[in-house]
């Protein structure tokens, strides 16, 4: 006889479960690149004493999460400028330095005449930092805009602050920059920078010639690699710890 | 002005040169890594054993991420020249050292090489290795004062003991 063990077992529909967008935040962990110490025989305590330093002044001063590709407008205390403060807008090329020497220089060209400013984040004179446009490209050094034609460096200097959700993926661009004819300041189209932004107009033979500077081994060489995954959630801890009193 | 001294000025290098091209260098070390997991224990110049220790233990790091792991496949493939040691290294030696954190090789120096250029050399072996260990602990033998103390002091205790 065929018969069921009973009424079939009540089953309680799943319970909803809630996504709160404002909790994923958390869950994007940004460590500002000057604080990973570089590898080196250095004592470790010169790093802590700089951190404590460097964590003093970002309670002061709010600086954003940023990378290379954003645009920004640094106003800084200038007292040559009527009104005493000097703001300057432009794109993020290149973050350089460790610790308090933690550089940043901003491109942008007004009137026809390209300008590029290197920053210091934790320089005293920098009275805001504040992000106009949240944008990562390809690489993380854009010194080839120098070579690039103007357009891609021109930003307008009253460009508005564009509102952004906190907790969206920074968006990556991935724009193929045009260049102006050769000669460049450096051989970009060497496999040495590994830059994946430029729409190289050249000749093959040129690319294939410029393929002979590649090293296929570097990518094999173990000790040259430097893993900063434990070392970045110990620093992301303490500073975020730091920072909240 | 001799502007050659940036040149000889190596303040921070690491790696030795080893006389020829990188690539030249990583091959090298690729045959004395290849020799070390064939053999599990080698005998090589000091130097070159000293370089290939920690490519040798940074392969057994990458080996232990397992085999489906695409990177740890190339490196392997690149590593092991010869390529039925790359099945040896994913199903032997990552599992033996699984339990470990890291330090999976020992390298001890050897009296130099007798031919004629005498050249510091140096044994290096993976732990865990199928052979008698290089160095034999040797206990402290019995006769040593110390060791009569104690054991008088310990013939006292057992006699008090039974009285």
């Amino acid at each position: 006889r065929s018969s069921d063990a009973g009424p079939a077992k009540f089953k309680p529909p799943s319970k909803p479960v809630i996504v709160d967008k404002q909790r994923q935040t958390a869950e994007r962990r940004f460590l500002s690149p000057e604080f990973i110490p570089p590898r080196g025989r250095t004592n470790p305590l010169k790093f802590s004493v700089e951190r404590k330093d460097m964590i003093q002044r970002r309670k002061v001063l709010s600086i954003p999460e940023f990378y290379v590709g954003h645009i920004l407008a640094v106003t800084t205390a200038d007292p040559y400028a009527n009104g005493k403060t000097s703001r300057f807008v432009g794109i993020c090329i290149r973050r350089g330095g460790k610790g308090l020497g933690a550089t940043f220089v901003l491109r942008n060209v007004i009137e026809d005449q390209g300008v590029e400013i290197c920053f210091e984040l934790y320089n005293p004179r920098i009275q805001e930092i504040q992000v106009l446009k949240l944008e990562k490209r390809l690489d993380d050094n854009l010194m080839y805009l120098r070579d690039a034609l103007p357009e891609y460096s021109t930003f307008d200097v009253n460009m508005k602050p564009q509102s952004y959700l906190d907790h969206e993926e920074v968006p990556v661009n991935k724009l193929q920059v045009r260049m102006k004819p050769k000669p460049w300041s450096k051989r970009w189209e060497r496999p040495n920078y590994n830059i994946k932004g430029i729409k190289f107009e050249l000749p093959e033979e040129k690319m294939k010639e410029a393929q002979k500077w590649s090293k296929p081994w570097l990518e094999f060489d173990m000790l040259r690699e430097y893993d900063t995954s434990k070392i970045e959630e110990k620093i992301w801890k303490e500073v975020n710890e730091e920072l909240k009193k | 002005m001799r502007l050659s001294v940036a040149a000889a000025i190596s303040h921070g290098r690491v790696f030795r040169r080893f006389g020829g091209s990188p690539r030249s260098r990583l091959n090298l070390l690729r045959n004395l890594v290849t020799a070390l997991v064939r053999h599990e224990r080698i005998e090589a110049p000091w130097a070159r054993v000293d370089e290939m220790r920690g490519y040798a233990e940074r392969l057994i790091d990458y080996a232990k991420r397992g085999d489906h792991d695409e990177k740890a496949m190339r490196m392997a493939d690149f590593w092991l020249t010869e390529k039925d040691l790359i099945h040896k290294l994913f199903k032997v030696l990552a599992p033996r050292y699984q339990p470990h954190p890291g330090k999976y090789t020992r390298m001890l120096q050897i009296p130099n090489r007798a031919s004629v250029d005498r050249a510091k050399m140096a044994v290096i072996e993976l732990k865990g290795n199928p052979f008698p260990p290089l160095i034999r602990p040797q206990p402290d033998s019995e006769k040593t004062l110390l060791n009569q103390l104690l054991k008088g002091y310990r013939e006292d205790m057992q006699r008090a003991a039974r009285a």
